[in-house]
Parts: C-alpha cells; structure tokens; sequence
C-alpha cells in the first residue's frame, strides 16, 4: 500500500483545468473520502452539493472573483499586497502578478473546473465544532482527487464575508437563515492543466515542534 | 451602573472571543453588527454622499457618535471617515489592551449597509481601523464598489488620505 505521506506532500492547489469531465466513480470517490473523515460525536454535520451546471459555475465564478477582488484592491491601496509580494524581483511579472489579484480573476477559476464541490454543515443535527469537521472531510476530498491524478483546490473566497455567504447560499438554494447551514469553502475538480511546482517551501519541523511543553525544541 | 460601559464590556469579550476563534477573517463575519439600527430609520438619498450624510444625521442625532466627516476619493472606491466621541470607543480600547486588532466598527458598517441597501452597491470592504483614544477619534478606511468594473481601481490611499488631512479635505456634516 502507498504511504499516504506520498499523497499529501504531492499534492497541490490546481486551480487551471481541462474541459474534459470528470467520471462519475471518480466523483463519488472524493465523496465517500470525505464521508469517512473524522467528526465529533460522530454527528457527520456535513452536506455536498455537486454543480456542473456551467452557469451555476459562472455564478459561482462571478461572486468568487468580487470577493476576493473587492478585498485585494483594497490590499493593495493600503500597501499590504505589495509587501506580501515583494519577493518576485522582476517589476513587470510582480505587477502582473498583482493585477492578477487584485482585479479578482485569481478566484474566477470555478468556471473552468468541470465540477465544483459546495461544503456546507447543517447546523441543527446536535453538531459540535461544524467548521473543524467540514475541514476534515475538505481535505480528504482534495487527497482523494489528487490520489486519483485530478487536481483540486480549496476555496473559500465566495463565503469569506456574511454578505457573500448569503449570496452563495441563494445561487444554490441553500436556506439562508444563520441558524441553517453553514457553507466553509467549495472544492473545485478537474483534471490539471498546469505544471506543478514541488515542492512550495515549507517550514522545517524544527521551527514548528514543541516537545513536552510550548517553546521547547529539544527533543528529549 | 453605566450601561454602555456593560455593553462595550459584553461586545468586547464577544470580539475578543470570535477574534480567537477566526483570528483576521474575524473581521469579514461581522459586516452586520450595526446594521439594524440604520436599517430602522429613514435613510434617503440618490447619491453615495446623500446617503452617508443621511446616515451620520441618524448616527449623531441618536447620540452613537458625537462628530462623523468624511472625504470621498481614491479613484472613486475610497470611503474615508473620522469618527469623534464614539460609545464604542471604550470597546475598542478594551481590545486594544488584550493584543488584540481591533476589526469591527458598528458605525462603518451602518453607513456601508446603506450604499448596498439604497444604492445596490455592488460590495464594500473595511481596510483599515486607527483608533485615537487620546482625541477620542477613529479613522477608517473603507473600500466601496459603485459596480463590479470599480474593482481593480487602485492607487496609493496613503497619499491621498494624507492630502485629505494636509488640505482639510473633510466635509463635515452639520446636523
């Protein structure tokens, strides 16, 4: 059996896709993955809701790129998105880099994906903690679609604010009531179309690990 | 008992608990804490700067506040306001003291309620909150977004908030 250590550090946010559709086994896969993920009490607050429905994804599309845009225009005003991107030296690329996300077409990929994946809690079965579960079951999705050699990504930009996360919850049906459902991200599927580059640099585990207490970084 | 000072109290150690909880998106889960009280007067008016003043008219004339200006710019999505003798300041200082950043202002968010309710702004977005505890003054910077096509507008607001300031750009609204 493959360590699945192998899946995780291979994996990356695919955020360009082929038109070509994503099976129906492969979808359920992702599905049944997330079903399995851990949750408290065993409550299992979690709900899907698969769109491939192009003009649904449009929409989606649309609110995703508004959000993020809205916000990082505003980065951008006040200094933060041009701190954060300082390490791209060539001034032509950083500023195309920065148009990229500032104009919100960063967020706008969910109209290229073949199918979006809504994740949403229902917050009236006695759960407990909904946005750690959702989580949990988030990432088995995105392991599982990487397993199978399609590339996904996690996006949370369309139900960042309470505004946007009613809109979305209107462009689905969903009740919009805050005592309903909560929506935590969409998970967007596809097979890839862009080059991965592995691996993104990560903290070493010794910056990160605490042995015994907190602050301690020798291992006893 | 001072009951604004309960309340400051009981909102503070609301923000200070959901800040902990959703650490900076914190600040995107609380655009309505504001929003019923504007939402419960007669605000009128066919312009952005219509619409503001009407809302700093209601806000003072309820006492919320004692002084509101602001100044429009930023190629036309900056929102800038300073806000005097606010009743949540203390809140705000309150945060202050704990480490935490302070990201919900009930004021901005009534005034940014109404150019999306009246005038089908597109959206709005709160960039910045200074607080001045000395001068009893805070000054926000907010962007607001007529239509979808504002966004990608930018420019350097340091600048043009620091002319606002330097020129006394400010309009006051007398009520």
């Amino acid at each position: 059996m493959k360590d699945i250590i192998d899946v995780i550090i291979d994996r990356k946010s695919i955020r360009r896709y082929k038109p070509d559709p994503v099976p129906d086994e492969m979808i359920d896969k992702i599905l049944e993955a997330a079903r399995w993920a851990p949750t408290g009490e065993n409550y299992q607050p979690w709900r899907f809701i698969v769109i491939r429905d192009q003009k649904t994804r449009n929409k989606i599309g649309d609110l995703a790129k508004v959000g993020s845009g809205s916000r990082m225009t505003a980065w951008y005003c006040i200094g933060h998105m041009q701190k954060r991107f300082e390490k791209i030296k060539d001034p032509e690329k950083r500023a195309e880099v920065l148009r990229f996300m500032y104009s919100g077409e960063v967020s706008e990929f969910s109209k290229q994906a073949p199918v979006v994946i809504a994740v949403l809690g229902d917050l009236q079965v006695g759960a407990v903690d909904v946005p750690y579960d959702l989580s949990a079951a988030t990432e088995n999705m995105l392991l599982e679609a990487h397993s199978l050699g399609l590339g996904a990504c996690w996006v949370h930009g369309p139900v960042a604010t309470s505004r946007d996360a009613i809109k979305f919850k209107k462009i689905l049906g969903i009740p919009t009531g805050m005592n309903a459902y909560k929506v935590i991200c969409y998970v967007a599927i596809g097979w890839p179309r862009e080059q991965r580059k592995h691996p993104r640099p990560k903290y070493p585990l010794k910056d990160l690990v605490y042995w015994e207490m907190f602050g301690n970084k020798e291992r006893p | 008992m001072d009951r604004t000072e309960y309340f400051n109290d009981l909102m503070a150690r609301m923000e200070e608990l959901f800040y902990h909880e959703l650490s900076d998106c914190a600040c995107w889960k609380t655009e309505f804490v504001g929003v019923d009280f504007i939402q419960s007067r007669e605000i009128r008016g066919r312009t952005p700067q219509e619409i503001i003043e009407c809302c700093i008219k209601e806000i003072t004339a309820a006492g919320l506040v004692k002084d509101i200006s602001y100044s429009l710019g930023g190629r036309g999505i900056l929102l800038y306001v300073r806000v005097q003798g606010c009743m949540h300041l203390s809140k705000e200082a309150k945060l202050k003291e704990r480490g935490i950043k302070i990201y919900n202002c009930p004021i901005i968010n009534m005034i940014l309620d109404q150019l999306i309710e009246k005038l089908n702004f597109e959206t709005t977005y709160v960039a910045e909150i200074e607080c001045d505890f000395v001068n009893n003054a805070c000054l926000i910077k907010s962007a607001i977004y007529e239509s979808k096509d504002k966004i990608g507008n930018v420019c350097d607001w340091s600048d043009e908030c620091r002319l606002i300031d330097e020129e006394n750009k400010w309009i006051t609204v007398e009520c």
